[in-house]
């Protein structure tokens, strides 16, 4: 297993002190500005067309276990549920993990239940399919053929199985909303759903679609973060730059090696 | 084992398969049973402090240098550890999967719900699969065993797995036909890359250019160059610009779950 070296272990630290430091201090009741994520916007947009229509939605929180972009699929997954029960819609969430299933199954009766509408609640429609990835994908397809979903969300980590998911989804004509952290996944869920969350955008779900003032502060801590990591790259281009047109200076600008590994 | 002392040394391996089932339960069973003796109201710390016990262990093993020779720190040998006590915990979970399709699929059989010929096949292909899965590891020296299983599962299982996979090439061609009319500047653009990155990757390509020097300046605009310079440099800068930000994303998730900031995220209501 990799270990950490000094450099890394500082700028860990860096990054880590500044996300936390934004965290408290927007607990202290801190106004925070977050612009506009359109994909996010359309989230109820896609819920209120399956409402009008009288037909399904579905949500697919992603091939993976237990891991941090299912995490904040569930979180969105509850926002979803949330407004499914608000308007009396059915919520269908296939699933490909049995630890996923058994959270995603509370977390949406949780939403109903906060609604006041427990008994709209269909367990049925919180299924354990299969955890292999192409059951899977003919699982979800089965679905969105047989239900004539309205509305399709995808979020979290897909595979080579994404564009058979959105490709379905478009041939049945649902409105589609897609996330995921999986950088080789994006460009086919730009090219077949109507709305895509791209990169760190992902993460900003739940801060965005709740509001919370430890999400929002965690999202301030996540650009001053970013700053830091822009700087240090603009630094080591200049460094570059410098190394490559006097060499000689390499005793004086070596700060570049304290990120070598080792 | 808590029930290994029941058992005989050089006993069949299936008693020991009950053996281990048995001792999965007992000790399931105690963990669920202390979790409900706990108060309520301390429920949400012991999570909490769990939490963060078993990402402590994680952070520090990688914070701490490792043993030059060895590349291992004393927390090391801890992580496979921990590892296993998760793959425990998940396999709790398994039966609840289970117990989901089961129940879906005999509900839809019962009552005769349209397509229960399906659901029907559900159950058949699950008990023919997991009787030939117990054949074979209880009789490994048997060719007719070895022989069922791998027919069910490379002819079957694996080759529709294949099948599906299959799909994605024609999926590919109907999204890349959508993505790439010419609707807006940025399509137009996008058109153009990818007609030069697709003819830079085929031979008829390299033929195109053929005419363009090896070596020197004309060498750049030969095809599989242009072709190779949108992929590693403006294609490679977006692709990590992308990864820094989801990474931080991640960084800041990992942070609230593990030092519990993250309530309310998933639940209204409190344990």
């Amino acid at each position: 297993m990799n270990h950490a070296n000094w450099t890394v272990a500082i700028l860990e630290g860096v990054l880590v002190f500044l996300i936390l430091y934004k965290i408290f201090w927007a607990r202290r009741g801190k106004d925070l500005y977050i612009r506009k994520i359109p994909g996010l916007s359309a989230i109820d947009e896609a819920v209120g067309r399956a409402a009008e229509m009288g037909r399904p939605m579905l949500f697919c929180p992603g091939l993976s276990g237990l891991s941090l972009p299912t995490l904040q699929a569930l979180a969105i997954l509850k926002h979803i549920a949330s407004a499914a029960a608000k308007y009396r819609t059915r919520i269908i969430v296939p699933t490909a993990d049995s630890v996923v299933y058994t959270i995603a199954e509370e977390v949406t009766k949780d939403a109903y239940a906060a609604q006041g509408v427990p008994e709209h609640f269909n367990p049925e429609d919180i299924r354990f399919l299969s955890d292999d990835q192409f059951a899977y994908a003919s699982g979800v397809v089965g679905i969105l053929n047989r239900e004539k979903v309205a509305s399709n969300f995808m979020f979290g980590n897909f595979f080579a199985e994404s564009l058979i998911l959105a490709e379905t989804g478009h041939q049945v004509g649902a409105v589609q909303v897609a996330g995921t952290p999986e950088i080789t996944q994006i460009p086919f869920f730009i090219t077949a759903a109507d709305y895509t969350i791209i990169g760190d955008e992902f993460y900003a779900a739940s801060a965005y679609l709740s509001r919370e003032p430890t999400l929002l502060g965690s999202l301030a801590g996540q650009d001053y973060a970013k700053a830091v990591l822009v700087f240090i790259m603009l630094a080591g281009v200049v460094t570059a730059t410098l190394l490559a047109v006097h060499p000689s200076l390499g005793e004086w600008l070596n700060w570049l090696k304290w990120f070598s590994p080792g | 084992m808590f029930t290994g002392w029941l058992i005989r040394p050089g006993a069949p391996q299936w008693i020991w398969a009950v053996g281990v089932l048995c001792d999965f339960l007992i000790f399931g069973g105690a963990v669920f049973l202390l979790l409900q003796l706990v108060p309520v109201h301390y429920r949400k710390a012991l999570v909490a402090i769990v939490t963060f016990l078993a990402g402590l262990i994680y952070s520090v093993e990688f914070f701490v240098p490792g043993d030059p020779k060895t590349g291992k720190n004393f927390l090391t040998g801890f992580i496979e550890q921990v590892a296993d006590a998760t793959n425990v915990v998940y396999a709790f979970a398994l039966g609840l999967g289970v117990y989901s399709l089961f129940r879906f699929h005999g509900k839809n059989l019962a009552r005769k719900r349209q397509g229960w010929h399906n659901n029907l096949a559900f159950f058949v292909a699950f008990f023919v699969m997991m009787l030939a899965g117990f054949w074979q590891d209880l009789t490994p020296s048997s060719a007719m065993s070895k022989n069922t299983f791998n027919m069910l599962f490379d002819g079957t299982v694996a080759a529709l797995g294949a099948a599906m996979f299959s799909i994605v090439g024609f999926f590919i061609v109907s999204a890349a036909y959508r993505a790439f009319r010419i609707r807006s500047a940025e399509a137009t653009l996008m058109l153009a890359a990818a007609f030069v990155v697709m003819l830079g990757q085929v031979p008829i390509g390299a033929y195109i250019t053929n005419g363009l020097p090896a070596a020197g300046l004309g060498s750049l605009f030969r095809l599989e160059n242009v072709s190779y310079w949108i992929l590693n440099e403006p294609n490679m800068a977006a692709w990590r610009a992308i990864a820094f930000g989801i990474e931080v994303g991640a960084l800041a998730m990992a942070l609230r779950t593990w030092l519990s900031l993250e309530r309310g995220s998933f639940f209204e209501r409190e344990l």
